[in-house]
């Protein structure tokens, strides 16, 4: 697109963003054949950042943190140099501060400086510029020392370096305390996290996170609040510290505004604390949350699975059986193969199947972290067992229990039938002298609870057509042509009373000849 | 190194606990000089730079006081204990050697959920040992509470009775014991279980069932839960109470019926 005066170019584009809804990922698409040079889409970016922080318009910053992941792979030393070099004026403090992280450049990068600045024909970059005489906003600064230091994640030997370029980042950043920085600051954070990580030593960030995140909550930084809880969430079950984790749900509220991908993440770590804590109801609709909020399943494979194996397990807990179609999915197939032998073990209710799949697949259950929530399903195995024994037989001996669930004696199976009885989870009765159990016909199946169920469902339903509701966006103006339209149809309306009204007149008349 | 009166103390307190019955009550007392000695050198909660010697003695110090307010039976002082010692375990695992009183207090601690029916602490704390989950089951100071939740959750009630011989402590023994005998027992458990379970029950296997050995318990125990007993045919009797006609929440189907129509009149 030409350089043209920049309200015209401004309108354009801010029609574009409005039809963008999602069309972002359309945008992408379109792009593939020819993709824009690194070096093109760092400095468009920057020009989004910039309007983003002129109009205050979070969204522009928005899209330009969504192209991160695709960007940050390409990126190279000598296009962040180019970046900092075409941006910031030759004697700006800040670019010298930038450029000290980065290694000198070589000779044969500078000769091949002619090929990638100047771009021809780039559907979003405009010609270049004349060398911009003051320094941009302070959040293009942030945003590129962003990409510094996930390119410093790329190599080993840098990881050192990455979290001390995090630290200076991260205090700049507390020292500018500008609002319309705020989304760059929560990609920030994650990078910092990732740091740390990579560095060996996550529990180190924990207090750091954790007055960053009283920071933001005081500054009602809603971004970097859900980032850091997130982090912070993380952090803590990566050490299994379940009781902090709890204790940091039940303190914060996650900002209601944040992103999907943050909600997910927020799910996720709920369901994992809920289901340690044996809540498996409430982890059930975590996990669904999470599932349904996050990225499709081939962009974000890793989350998807995690989630999905979590899930799978609850289910379990739970007793129900999870849908056979879930461990079809082509994402899904290999890595819940091991959970797939597990739920065919409950199934069945065989506990010495269950204990022989267990065995086989501990190490995986236990990289998953899933290791001990599955050891609980054995009284699930059981009571599977004994459900599916109360249907097909109408008395049954204990003895024989005993030997069809592999019970270790006649006196446990006593027990563990009256708890089952208790629970309801069959409907019998023990018969002690003769040593038998005799089992009812099936539970009537109506009563106040379906109603309930029914109740919460509709209520679902309403929620979810009021948040959608909410959530539609309207073209600013848009309405006047509503009215306008309106107005026309009042007036054809009116017309037509009038015709009508005529054209009674004419029958009446023509009644009155005829 | 701390003081040499809070060396001196430590070196009483040993003898006094590792002597034959324990001395309690001499054990009380000097625990609690200590824990002032504690506070005075600030290593009741470390924090900074404290030298590793002193560190250690401190952690023996309360891993004792631990044991010591279990054999006194006073649950909520060995709480304390217990989250003292955490930041022991936790936070400086990486500098202390370890401590072959840790996993024994860990155990103790999981026990002591299980009893006050804190099951989902329980679960909670398990998961956060630092142990890998193989060794949950080899470690006989962890297993021990571990199988114990898994029998009470199955109802393999008996098992959880022969367990209180395999303690591998002393000190479990009394909160097996308490297990036993406090008001969410186990007997409570299995005698709800048998009301739900059974018509009605001989005597004589109702006793072996709650683990009674004279009848008069039983009768005792009966008369609580209020059961009938036919001595004469030596039956109990369980009256059945759950065959009653539920009613119908007229009130909560009204207002439920409000609502759906005020949210489909704002979608229409």
């Amino acid at each position: 697109m030409p350089e043209v005066n920049t309200t015209e170019k401004d309108k354009k584009q801010e029609e574009k963003a409005k039809k963008d809804g999602k069309d972002d990922t359309s945008k992408t698409k379109e792009e593939k054949p020819i993709p824009p040079t690194p070096t093109a889409e760092i400095k468009s970016n920057i020009a989004l950042i910039e309007r983003a922080v002129v109009d205050l318009e979070p969204r522009f910053a928005h899209r330009v943190l969504r192209s991160l992941t695709a960007l940050r792979k390409r990126l190279d030393y000598k296009i962040l140099r180019d970046a900092v070099e075409e941006n910031y004026p030759s004697e700006s403090t800040v670019k010298a501060s930038l450029l000290s992280w980065l290694p000198p450049a070589s000779p044969a990068d500078q000769s091949m400086d002619v090929d990638t600045a100047v771009q021809p024909n780039d559907p979003i970059t405009p010609a270049p510029p004349p060398r911009s005489t003051s320094d941009p906003v302070p959040e293009v600064e942030i945003y590129l020392r962003l990409l510094f230091i996930h390119h410093l994640h790329t190599s080993k030997e840098n990881y050192r370096k990455s979290l001390d370029l995090c630290k200076e980042t991260v205090d700049t950043m507390q020292s500018l305390n500008r609002r319309s920085m705020d989304p760059i600051a929560a990609k920030i954070w994650f990078a910092v996290e990732r740091s740390y990580e990579l560095g060996g030593d996550l529990a180190v960030a924990r207090p750091v996170f954790l007055a960053a995140q009283r920071t933001a909550s005081l500054r009602h930084d809603d971004d970097t609040q859900a980032s850091l809880i997130n982090r912070l969430l993380r952090n803590y079950l990566h050490y299994s510290l379940y009781d902090q984790a709890d204790k940091l749900v039940s303190k914060t509220t996650f900002p209601v505004s944040a992103g999907n991908p943050q909600f997910a993440r927020y799910h996720y770590f709920l369901g994992r604390i809920k289901a340690v804590q044996l809540n498996y109801t409430a982890a059930h609709t975590n996990l669904q949350q999470a599932i349904r909020r996050a990225p499709p399943a081939k962009t974000a494979p890793g989350f998807y699975q995690a989630v999905h194996k979590l899930f799978v397990v609850v289910e379990l807990l739970m007793g129900d059986i999870p849908d056979r179609s879930t461990f079809r999915h082509p994402v899904l197939q290999k890595a819940l193969r091991a959970y797939f032998d597990i739920v065919k073990a409950v199934r069945t209710g065989s506990l010495s199947e269950f204990q022989a799949t267990l065995a086989e697949h501990a190490p995986q259950f236990e990289t998953d972290k899933t290791y001990t929530l599955i050891v609980r399903l054995r009284q699930n195995v059981i009571k599977t067992g004994i459900r599916r024994l109360s249907l097909s037989y109408s008395r049954i001996s204990l003895r024989d229990i005993c030997l069809k669930l592999h019970l270790d004696s006649e006196e446990d199976a006593e027990y563990i039938v009256g708890k089952a009885i208790r629970d309801g989870v069959i409907e019998g009765r023990i018969v002690h002298e003769k040593g038998w159990m005799e089992c009812e016909g099936r539970k009537n199946g109506y009563g106040p609870e379906v109603s309930d169920v029914f109740g919460r469902r509709i209520g679902y339903c309403l929620e979810l057509h009021n948040q959608s509701v909410k959530a539609m966006r309207y073209p600013l103006n848009a309405h006047r042509k509503e009215l306008a339209a309106a107005e026309g149809a009042r007036e054809r309306e009116r017309e037509l009373a009038k015709e009508i009204q005529e054209g009674e007149l004419d029958d009446d008349e023509g009644l009155g000849d005829f | 190194m701390a003081s040499r009166q809070l060396g001196t103390l430590y070196k009483e307190l040993q003898r006094a606990f590792d002597a034959r019955p324990t001395n309690l009550k001499k054990c009380g007392t000097l625990l609690a000089q200590l824990k002032i000695g504690l506070i005075e050198t600030g290593l009741l909660i470390p924090s900074g730079e404290a030298s590793l010697q002193d560190l250690v003695v401190a952690r023996d110090i309360l891993e004792l006081g631990a044991f010591c307010s279990i054999r006194a039976k006073d649950v909520p002082s060995f709480d304390r204990y217990f989250s003292q010692l955490q930041t022991f375990y936790t936070d400086y695992r990486s500098i202390l050697p370890p401590s072959k009183h840790e996993f024994p207090v860990r155990g103790l601690n999981l026990i002591r959920l299980l009893t006050q029916n804190r099951i989902a602490d329980f679960h909670t704390t398990l998961e956060s040992l630092p142990l890998p989950a193989d060794e949950i089951s080899t470690n006989p100071y962890i297993a021990h509470p571990v199988n114990l939740e898994r029998w009470l959750m199955e109802g393999s009630y008996s098992k959880v009775w022969n367990a209180r011989e395999e303690a591998p402590a002393e000190e479990y023994k009394f909160f097996v014991d308490s297990l036993m005998g406090t008001i969410r027992n186990i007997r409570n458990e299995i005698a709800s279980c048998e009301e739900a379970a059974y018509d009605n029950l001989p005597l004589k296997d109702a006793a072996t069932l709650l683990f009674f050995t004279s009848p008069s318990d039983l009768l005792k125990f009966a008369q609580q839960r209020g059961w009938q007993i036919d001595l004469s045919a030596g039956l109990i009797k369980f009256s059945r109470k759950n065959d009653e006609q539920t009613e119908i929440p007229k009130q909560k189907l009204i207002a439920a019926n409000l609502v759906y129509a005020r949210e489909l009149e704002q979608i229409v």
